[in-house]
């Protein structure tokens, strides 16, 4: 299921959360990553038809989100993890899960409760499947949330940062997750950790101000720090004139990493980037470093 | 049928919610005990033998219907509003299900909720007064009663129970809610201008009097609003019915694009 998405506003007030957005999502695991504020819950909102648009057009596997019959064609094939979704403490997972399908269409009896039983199995949680919701993790509560999503076997999949908030281990067995159910469908990632987008999509929009500043493989992201990434071993405060992405104290001093367009320090040296000094580079383009 | 189905979903779920919510089984328990501790010399506990079983069970009707719709305007005041705080409204929104159905779905389903307490609390008193009275009858009373008197009442407050907290907050929503039933159910109209006493009362007070024979309560007595205060009768009864499940419709009707705006706001 493609997305098109020609120069799209979203306005709160005076306040532009969206501004002229163009982005063409052409199916499979897709990423898209930004600073807090940058636009990307605003973006997810949009497209699960949550929000309408202020301006622009949106157009889902053919269809037009800014009118209702488009709007409905979309939800029908939708699958929606909004960021920070909470669940009815009183209800068990699989009650939970009945209810979002009934209200998902799934009419019939049978078929959802097998579905919500797979989706259990799937997401880890058989044995918990009669517990009230209250008594779940965080990492439980969110995988209960990725079920609820993959209910009815959508198309499109939206998920808006799955794993803030999560342990390690957590995180990355929710990745994993979201990987292994991206085949023939089309899975839109909406994260602020680069890692999780790393591991997971071979391509990803990085949005930052209301608008997508990159549109393509994540590998080329790395390429905009290439020659501007340097390492510096020191004792005092971190070198100013770059942003510092890492900084590991060891028995020789402090190793720094940072980005900056210009050599910071005669000491630095020029290494190669990873993945988030190229997002830091990208993000900073322009600016000081 | 979709529609149909749909809120037929959110009526099942609402009510398997909220009748497991332990606060609205305490709050009926605690405010059926204190009515039927309190209730004075007038109060059907004290009706002497030999009194029709309509009259008795008319007269419990009356009673719990004067303190339990404010506990359940307390208990329902969150329903539509929790869905935002428990963090599930954006979910609610991008699914295909109509804003309407939802509010139908949450409104049947609260109304079933509150009515089943309200109903035990009946059948008990109705238990108990045929343990003294020896007459069966008290339960088929219990039932009209029920529907006459308590359950209108219930659909109005569930209406502005569910609404009302959409437009202020369910904390200033009950605080005003018990205000108006002290004012509009329960003041004097003889010393106060009120809707007491009128066919605007969700205390049952029409329905109470036809079914007892005499004045239960304030019907039909001189007041504020003197159109509103027809002689009780059986066709005053069916137009009080009738007009508070009219007027649960508005508030039903508002609650779609009061929920959009609240869910576009966040």
């Amino acid at each position: 299921m493609d997305i098109q998405i020609t120069g799209l506003r979203r306005t709160f007030g005076k306040v532009t959360a969206l501004d002229g957005l163009d982005l063409a999502v052409p199916g499979g695991m897709y990423g898209l990553l930004g600073t807090n504020g940058a636009g990307k819950t605003t973006l997810m909102r949009v497209l699960a038809g949550v929000l309408p648009p202020t301006a622009g057009t949106v157009r889902v596997g053919g269809h037009d989100l800014t009118t209702r019959t488009g709007r409905l064609a979309v939800q029908r094939r939708l699958g929606y993890l909004p960021q920070d979704l909470g669940l009815y403490p009183d209800l068990s997972a699989q009650e939970f899960l009945d209810y979002v399908g009934l209200l998902k269409g799934l009419d019939d009896t049978a078929a959802r409760r097998r579905q919500i039983g797979e989706l259990l199995d799937m997401v880890g949680l058989t044995d918990a499947v009669g517990r009230k919701l209250r008594g779940f993790s965080g990492g439980m509560r969110r995988r209960v949330g990725i079920a609820q999503a993959l209910l009815g076997d959508p198309a499109l999949v939206v998920v808006d940062e799955p794993t803030a908030g999560l342990d390690p281990e957590e995180r990355i067995r929710f990745r994993t997750l979201l990987a292994s159910i991206a085949a023939g469908r089309t899975v839109l990632l909406s994260t602020h950790i680069v890692e999780d987008v790393a591991q997971t999509c071979r391509d990803t929009a990085v949005m930052a101000r209301g608008r997508v500043v990159f549109n393509g493989p994540v590998a080329d992201i790395v390429q905009r720090a290439e020659g501007i990434t340097w390492e510096l071993v020191g004792q005092g405060p971190p070198p100013a004139g770059g942003v510092v992405v890492s900084a590991v104290s060891r028995s020789d001093g402090t190793h720094y990493r940072l980005v900056s367009p210009t050599r910071p320090d005669p000491r630095a040296v020029p290494v190669q980037p990873s993945l988030e000094e190229g997002y830091v580079a990208l993000m900073h383009a322009g600016t000081s470093a | 049928m979709t529609t149909a189905r749909q809120t037929w979903a959110v009526t099942r779920y609402e009510f398997r919610m909220q009748i497991r919510k332990r606060s609205l089984w305490i709050t009926t328990a605690v405010l059926a005990v204190v009515l039927t501790l309190t209730q004075g010399d007038r109060g059907p506990r004290h009706l002497p033998l030999g009194t029709p079983p309509r009259e008795v069970m008319a007269g419990w009707a009356l009673l719990m219907s004067i303190l339990l719709p404010i506990g359940f305007g307390m208990v329902l005041a969150d329903r539509l509003t929790r869905d935002r705080r428990l963090g599930l409204a954006s979910l609610l929104e991008s699914l295909p299900t109509g804003r309407g159905a939802l509010v139908a779905g949450k409104y049947l389903g609260g109304l079933a909720s509150t009515a089943v307490p309200a109903a035990l609390v009946l059948l008990t008193a109705a238990a108990a007064e045929t343990a003294h009275r020896h007459d069966p009858a008290l339960f088929a009373w219990a039932v009209v009663a029920f529907a006459l008197i308590t359950l209108p009442g219930l659909a109005f407050v569930t209406a502005f129970a569910l609404v009302c907290p959409l437009l202020t907050t369910a904390p200033l929503f009950r605080v005003l809610f018990v205000g108006y039933w002290f004012w509009g159910n329960m003041l004097n109209p003889d010393l106060f201008p009120s809707l007491t006493g009128t066919l605007l009362t969700p205390l049952g007070d029409y329905p109470a009097t036809w079914l007892m024979g005499e004045r239960a309560l304030y019907a039909g007595a001189d007041g504020w609003l003197e159109f509103l205060r027809p002689q009780p009768g059986g066709t005053t009864t069916v137009l009080a019915i009738a007009l508070l499940l009219l007027l649960s419709l508005p508030p039903l009707a508002l609650a779609p694009p009061l929920l959009r705006r609240r869910n576009l706001s966040a």
